[in-house]
């Protein structure tokens, strides 16, 4: 068991950094630092303990870990290290890690330098008032800059760097003087220890053997075992069947969770659901007056349809949704039917990136082979009879005749870039009905733009087009600002004069014509030939606006076939047969997986 | 009844070939030909083979031309009383050993029809290949078969290997109506598994326009086009056999016979057909199976597909690709215009 200690003696910190900025392996080093984990179980990012996260070099869900630190003056300290996710799709996350510190260590690359998400998570950071000590990771590597990258956090954001660290991850430097700056710098929690319970539930799991648990921290009074609890939100009450520290080994069992600590509280629940990030915990008994502010459910804010390719493992599908939904309560889905794919789900997102994740665990963890749809954003559209309806799936907008006025959602895009990629990117944002809100220097090679764009042109292809626009340069965030009236036309792809519900997709007016032809062209080289010529069209209700053809096929046949060996020539045919299943059959038209993603690949 | 027979025996493995064959086991020849025989004794028991009941013979191979007329003596003096009146006995035969003596060795036993492998009149794509003859070669064995008496003369062409040229196949064409013969096959160059060519299967050219070009080429020279691959002014009956789903037996390693809805498989490995020529793998076909063979085989060839084998659902696919002039109707039976699209037609039905 861990020891208690005074409020004092607690230091809770969070660690924000852009991508790759090396935040998990600073995490790894502290850890080790404070004797936490032996050299033998340190294997690379303890802390991020799922496959695909190890894989991508990301951390998708926030972990924590407390440690026991005896400090240069001999005391005995617990820190609380509070990870972060590193990605914009995770951003509501990263808030409510950050509302659980009393500071942060902001990581920034000695080589790279301030980038856009370092920006828009110093000032979730700023918002919650939080120390923030600067950290200049990679001092080892050859191109470091270290005082320039320390000019740039001053210029771009406004912090004093004076006293700051730098570190190398890597090989450790820097490390113990950093964990001394904690000590010193960040100030410790100063809650109520007498008042009735309240803690913050800033993420939540679920465990195959202890069902759904909240890890949390305590503002006031503290959560004891065996406490009856209450989820503020929804008023329902649960009894603390354990308590335990987060540790990257194993959790460690205490009976009580004490003020301006943190801890996973264990109830038996089933499901995630119960214990939403965000959401406040107090005494069923003897309640809190106030929640804690700022709790909102996670919003889905990319959907698209997810199909089993084979039409039979529908069922399986929502078995897997189910059971990840166990884990991520920010997952919607509901059952769709489209003509042209089966039965499936139209899926809700956090964004491109956990879409990826969730498509690729379904894949994985449950053995299936899925069909995605475009990703698309939500619409409000107002009817002409004043009804409001939310669109979720293109092909559901109403005739135009019948619509008054559609809305989209639009973010407020920060970017980083240097100077020399700066026409590229401004007209790219252009011809994504980009609006320039700021433009700053924040030296002779950088700068700085902030741009209100719709979401409908992000989810399309923006972050690849960003990428090799700027060679990889130049650096991205979002945060959703609201819906704003647009002026948009659901475009129609017909395969041998059927339209094909799940290639439906919602354009601006103005760009109809081209990203129709587009699409065509480039279904036209998706498509392999069929027996017959196949007209593909574009269409905006009953008119065409583009076509093209697919000739028909003029010969496929396996020449050989004697000797009176037909069962192999039977077998061979057989495998073709197959290949074509795995496409999916639109009329008497085959069209392969890749057609319904290839909008994202238009010029 | 049809026949085939298999010798397992070459004296160089083609590049492309993937069938049963050896270079090395000559030695065994003698037994093998009293197994074969064995098993045929067995085979004419098994499938009620009754006197002169026997329509057609094909020895194939391998090499058949690397056994001597003594040899194949043995396995005439067993068929003789069953084998029909004027039936079709081919055999095929390599260039470079279909000797005068070996041609008229076989034809006095009674074969006659002689299928030559020919592939190419290119010396250089024959070496390519890895081919044991040369052009030369070729062009004396088929006059020496006509001279022999052999009045059915085929012979067997690649094309689409790398840099086949319209004027290069034009050539070999040119050439081969120059001879007696009253038949060729001609096949696309397929990349087949365990083949040398499997290590390089960038010597297969894909050249669509090449395969209706040689077809057009040889039709217009007066050969009807009734398989995919075979073109003749006389059409083999062994082969049409095997396209109508007609009962066969198959001796030999490697062979496959057929018996309404039973394939038979004797040993593939020469050393285990000779010490034990009746171990033979049986495979059962379900009605899907043989209706699946019926149509993809009736739409590679002139034979076409008898409307009332088909269920409702196909009849009405194939109704619909009559309507598309895909397929034309004569009778009661579906035929296929465009021999190069019979898998995809086959797929469309099925």
């Amino acid at each position: 068991m861990s020891k208690k200690v005074p409020q004092s003696h607690i230091r809770n910190f969070s660690i924000i950094a852009h991508i790759d900025h090396g935040k998990s392996t600073l995490a790894d080093r502290i850890i080790q630092e404070c004797g936490a984990v032996t050299e033998r179980q340190m294997s690379s990012q303890v802390m991020d303990t799922m496959d695909i996260e190890k894989e991508r070099g990301i951390t998708i869900k926030a972990q924590s870990v407390r440690l026991d630190y005896i400090a240069k003056d001999g005391e005995h300290y617990i820190l609380n290290l509070i990870d972060t996710p590193g990605h914009v799709d995770f951003s509501y996350e990263v808030s409510r890690s950050l509302a659980s510190s009393e500071g942060a260590l902001l990581i920034i690359d000695a080589a790279q330098g301030v980038e856009a998400q370092t920006i828009a998570n110093v000032y979730i950071a700023l918002d919650n008032d939080l120390e923030l000590i600067p950290v200049v990771n990679k001092i080892d590597l050859p191109s470091a800059e270290p005082y320039r990258v320390l000019e740039e956090v001053e210029e771009a954001i406004g912090l004093d760097c004076t006293e700051h660290s730098l570190v190398s991850a890597k090989t450790g430097q820097g490390v113990p003087e950093l964990i001394e700056a904690i000590v010193d710098r960040i100030p410790p929690p100063n809650g109520d220890e007498t008042a009735s319970t309240k803690a913050l539930i800033y993420d939540s799991w679920f465990d195959n053997y202890l069902g759904a648990l909240a890890l949390v921290r305590v503002y006031e009074g503290k959560i004891e075992k065996g406490q009856k609890i209450e989820i503020m939100s929804t008023k329902e009450e649960h009894q603390v069947l354990d308590l335990m520290y987060p540790n990257p080994i194993s959790p460690i069992k205490t009976d009580s969770i004490n003020t301006g600590e943190i801890g996973i509280v264990v109830t038996g629940l089933k499901s995630v659901d119960g214990l939403q990030v965000g959401d406040t915990i107090t005494d069923a008994k003897n309640p809190t007056a106030k929640s804690i502010e700022g709790f909102e459910s996670a919003k889905p804010f990319v959907f698209a349809g997810i199909y089993p390719i084979e039409t039979d493992k529908f069922e399986d599908l929502r078995d897997a949704l189910n059971k990840l939904k166990l884990n991520d309560s920010s997952i919607s889905f509901e059952p769709e039917s489209s003509l042209a794919l089966g039965s499936g789900f139209r899926t809700g997102f956090l964004g491109m990136l956990h879409m990826e994740v969730i498509k690729e665990r379904l894949e994985r963890e449950f053995n299936l082979e899925l069909i995605a749809t475009a990703p698309t954003v939500i619409y409000e559209v107002e009817k002409t009879n004043g009804e409001r309806v939310t669109i979720q799936n293109p092909f559901d907008l109403p005739p135009a005749q019948n619509i008054s006025k559609i809305y989209e959602p639009y973010i407020k895009a920060t970017i980083l870039t240097p100077t020399e990629f700066l026409g590229n990117i401004i007209k790219l944002l252009n011809d994504r009905r980009g609006i320039q809100v700021k433009m700053d220097y924040i030296n002779e090679t950088r700068v700085l733009l902030e741009y209100d764009i719709p979401m409908n042109e992000i989810v399309m292809d923006f972050y690849d087009k960003l990428k090799s626009t700027t060679k990889g340069y130049a650096s991205f965030d979002y945060e959703p600002i609201g819906f704003r009236e647009g002026n948009l036309v659901k475009l129609d792809i017909r395969v041998a004069g059927e339209v094909v519900d799940a290639l439906s997709i919602i354009v601006p007016e103005e760009k109809a014509r081209s990203r129709g032809l587009a699409f065509v062209n480039s279904l036209k080289e998706l498509i392999p030939r069929q027996l017959f010529e196949v007209a593909i069209q574009a269409s905006i209700g009953n008119n065409i606006i583009a076509r093209t053809n697919v000739k028909s096929m003029g010969k496929n046949v396996t020449a050989k076939c004697y000797g009176g060996d037909i069962t192999r020539k039977r077998k061979l045919l057989e495998k073709q047969k197959a290949g074509k299943k795995r496409m999916k059959a639109i009329g008497s038209v085959n069209v392969p997986q890749e057609a319904f993603m290839a909008v994202l690949k238009l010029e | 009844m049809l026949l085939y027979i298999h010798i397992p025996y070459c004296d160089s493995k083609c590049y492309y070939c993937s069938f049963n064959s050896y270079t090395d086991k000559f030695y065994s020849r003698e037994n093998y030909i009293l197994a074969l025989i064995k098993q045929l004794e067995f085979e004419l028991k098994r499938f009620r083979v009754k006197t002169c009941n026997i329509e057609s013979i094909f020895i194939g191979g391998g090499t058949p031309s690397t056994i001597t007329p003594k040899l194949y003596e043995y396995i005439f003096k067993t068929l003789e009383p069953f084998i029909m009146s004027g039936a079709e006995i081919t055999i095929e035969a390599n260039p470079n050993s279909a000797t005068l003596s070996w041609l008229s060795g076989v034809y006095e036993l009674g074969v006659n029809r002689v299928s030559f492998g020919v592939q190419s009149f290119n010396n250089r794509k024959l070496r390519a290949l890895n081919r044991s003859h040369s052009t030369n070669q070729a062009i004396n064995a088929v006059k020496n078969a006509k001279k022999v008496g052999f009045s059915h003369i085929s012979l067997d062409l690649i094309y689409n290997y790398m840099n086949d040229t319209k004027e290069i196949l034009k050539r070999d064409i040119d050439i081969a109506f120059n001879l007696p013969i009253d038949h060729i096959s001609a096949y696309e160059l397929t990349i087949e598994d365990g083949t040398k060519f499997s290590l390089t299967p960038e010597v297969k050219q894909e050249d669509n326009d090449l395969a209706f070009f040689i077809a057009d080429e040889i039709k217009r020279r007066g050969f009807e086009h009734y398989e995919i691959s075979n073109f003749g002014k006389y059409k083999s009956y062994h082969n049409r056999g095997y396209w109508q789903l007609k009962d066969y037996i198959g001796v030999g390693a490697g062979a496959v016979g057929f018996k309404k809805d039973r394939r038979y498989y004797p040993s593939i490995n020469i050393d285990n057909y000779i010490k034990n020529p009746l171990d033979i793998r049986e495979e059962i076909l379900t009605k899907e199976d043989i209706l699946t063979e019926k149509i993809f085989l009736g739409l590679r060839s002139n034979i076409g597909i008898d409307e009332t084998i088909l269920n409702k659902d196909i009849v009405k696919k194939a109704d619909f690709l009559v309507e598309k002039g895909k397929l034309i109707k004569d009778g009661k039976v579906y035929k296929n215009i465009n021999f190069f699209l019979s898998d995809e037609i086959a797929l469309y039905l099925l």
